[in-house]
């Protein structure tokens, strides 16, 4: 107990004397953590959005299936049982014949159009069918053209391939950017702490010598990843944070119909990973690149 | 002490730098290493401290096989292991004091036992009062002697050197030897490789001649013992 405690002190007091001595090199490492983390943030949010727009521009997908007129209403409540059991489909919606009329009505703002016919109402039942997956929608809308009582089935045939197109497209693009700022960030990282490693070296190579057990050499250089990891993501997730806010606030304004991600909790949890990250990665370099110079 | 049986270290590029080596090193012997440049002095001081690992043979030492020891056992084989280099290896950055400190500090050695030992090594090799000083404030035989300090601050009972005088001019040479005389009079086993014939001449200590990584000649109280 009284060794672990030396030893803790030791390693502390280490840990902020060479934090001091080695100022600019120390300075290196949290600013190149944070431009790593700024571009791995930032390119994070840029996924978060890219995902948010895909799958906005999916939900649009929808199968409109149109009752056959002369069915009664506990049929066409059978008919809506019989496509909600359908596999792939998420959900069903019933929009009735009245409500139709009532709709259509009042989108060409033409109140009078139910008594002008009569009490005759031209607009089948209908049901709005959300799939499960966008892929299945052609598949699912089939069938549903099969079951009995359907007397039409509508889909955006035409746009459904190259809409799912498009969105797969900007999902690749969002994970590839993330993937290779990753690796740009984790090669900058650990190029830096090999250069402080290096620069040292003759000191680790006298600990060695003396005979300072691995963990000893080990647990300052570890701590003091973790230490300038932990500095340079506050900065990163400063700048990212209010970078990304002033951007959404920008874009909301301006490109009213672009879904922007402002989900606190989703930010905030992003935010949070960027320093746990920034930490996690200035610890490990240090032991990877530790193990190079501990083996004897 | 030093037990090495039939020890051979072949480098990896074929190199062949020790060849069927057995010798044996008594507690408290002074052993000089000679032999021309590259007979395989300096792998041979290496193989004590495990620094290196020879191809085949044994090496005992207090007991202990270093072949068959754990990695994390090394630590503590070297911290009863004091080491000594021809370019002293202080760290620049750090006074005279704390090179020494430093061995012990990092060996988890309490804070006021580094200070009583510190300035007692210190003392031992006659620069107490240049503890403030950074390496390059000291001439070549003073960076030698807190090489010393360093080396015997955690009282090893083996103390090796590598050319230790191999770059001070010969008075300064004489005071390290003097030095290193005194600590072996008190009791801890010193081996010590050198190309300084008149050193080893004077000194009168064991003599174990090294040619082309085989032992040639080991006398008593021998001369230097080549190229004669």
């Amino acid at each position: 107990m009284g060794m672990a405690l030396k030893s803790l002190e030791y390693i502390l007091r280490e840990v902020g004397k060479s934090i001091r001595r080695n100022f600019w090199l120390s300075l290196a490492s949290v600013l190149t953590v944070m431009v790593s983390m700024v571009i791995l943030g930032g390119s994070v949010f840029f996924l978060l959005n890219a995902t948010k727009l895909a799958a906005d521009f999916e939900s649009e997908l929808e199968i409109a299936v149109f009752a056959q007129e002369d069915l009664s209403s506990s049929e066409v409540q059978a008919l809506g049982e019989r496509i909600k059991n359908l596999a792939g489909v998420a959900d069903i919606e019933f929009v009735p014949k009245d409500q139709a009329l009532r709709e259509f009505a009042a989108s060409m703002n033409y109140s009078s159009i139910v008594e002008d016919l009569g009490g005759i109402n031209p607009f089948p039942d209908k049901y709005t069918v959300f799939v499960v997956d966008p892929k299945e929608v052609e598949s699912v809308a089939l069938a549903i053209e099969k079951l009995s009582g359907v007397d039409k089935v509508a889909y955006g045939k035409n746009i459904v391939e190259p809409l799912l197109k498009f969105t797969n497209w900007l999902r690749w693009v969002g994970t590839s950017v993330v993937v290779l700022f990753a690796a740009a960030s984790l090669i900058l990282i650990s190029l830096n702490i090999k250069t402080n490693l290096f620069s040292r070296r003759k000191e680790i190579e006298i600990m060695k010598l003396v005979g300072a057990s691995n963990s000893f050499i080990r647990w300052p250089f570890i701590l003091e990843g973790m230490t300038l990891g932990l500095v340079g993501g506050l900065v990163a997730i400063f700048v990212v944070g209010l970078g990304y806010n002033w951007l959404a606030e920008n874009i909301q304004a301006t490109l009213t119909f672009m879904p922007v991600v402002n989900d606190v909790k989703l930010i905030g949890q992003v935010l949070g990973s960027m320093v746990l990250l920034s930490m996690a990665i200035g610890a490990a370099g240090s032991f990877i690149s530790l193990r190079r110079f501990l083996k004897v | 002490m030093i037990q090495l049986t039939n020890v051979s270290k072949i480098y990896p590029n074929g190199a062949k730098a020790l060849v069927d080596i057995s010798l044996k090193i008594d507690k408290g012997e002074f052993v000089f290493l000679v032999g021309p440049s590259g007979a395989g002095k300096s792998t041979l001081i290496r193989l004590l401290y495990r620094e290196e690992l020879p191809t085949r043979g044994q090496v005992i030492m207090n007991g202990k096989n270093l072949i068959r020891m754990r990695q994390r056992e090394v630590p503590h084989l070297r911290r009863n292991i004091g080491v000594i280099f021809q370019d002293f290896r202080l760290l620049p950055n750090k006074t005279a004091y704390e090179n020494v400190a430093f061995a012990l500090e990092v060996i988890g050695v309490g804070n006021r036992e580094v200070k009583m030992r510190t300035k007692r090594v210190l003392e031992l090799v006659g620069l107490a009062h240049k503890e403030k000083c950074f390496p390059h404030e000291l001439s070549g035989g003073e960076q030698q002697r807190i090489g010393i300090a360093r080396a015997i601050a955690n009282n090893p009972s083996l103390l090796v050197a590598d050319e230790p005088t191999g770059n001070l001019d010969s008075d300064t040479a004489w005071e390290i030897m003097e030095l290193l005389y005194n600590i072996n009079r008190r009791g801890t086993t010193i081996v010590m490789a050198t190309h300084a014939r008149e050193i080893v001449e004077q000194m009168q200590k064991r003599v174990v001649t090294i040619e082309e990584g085989r032992v040639i000649r080991d006398l008593k109280q021998g001369a230097y013992g080549y190229g004669a």
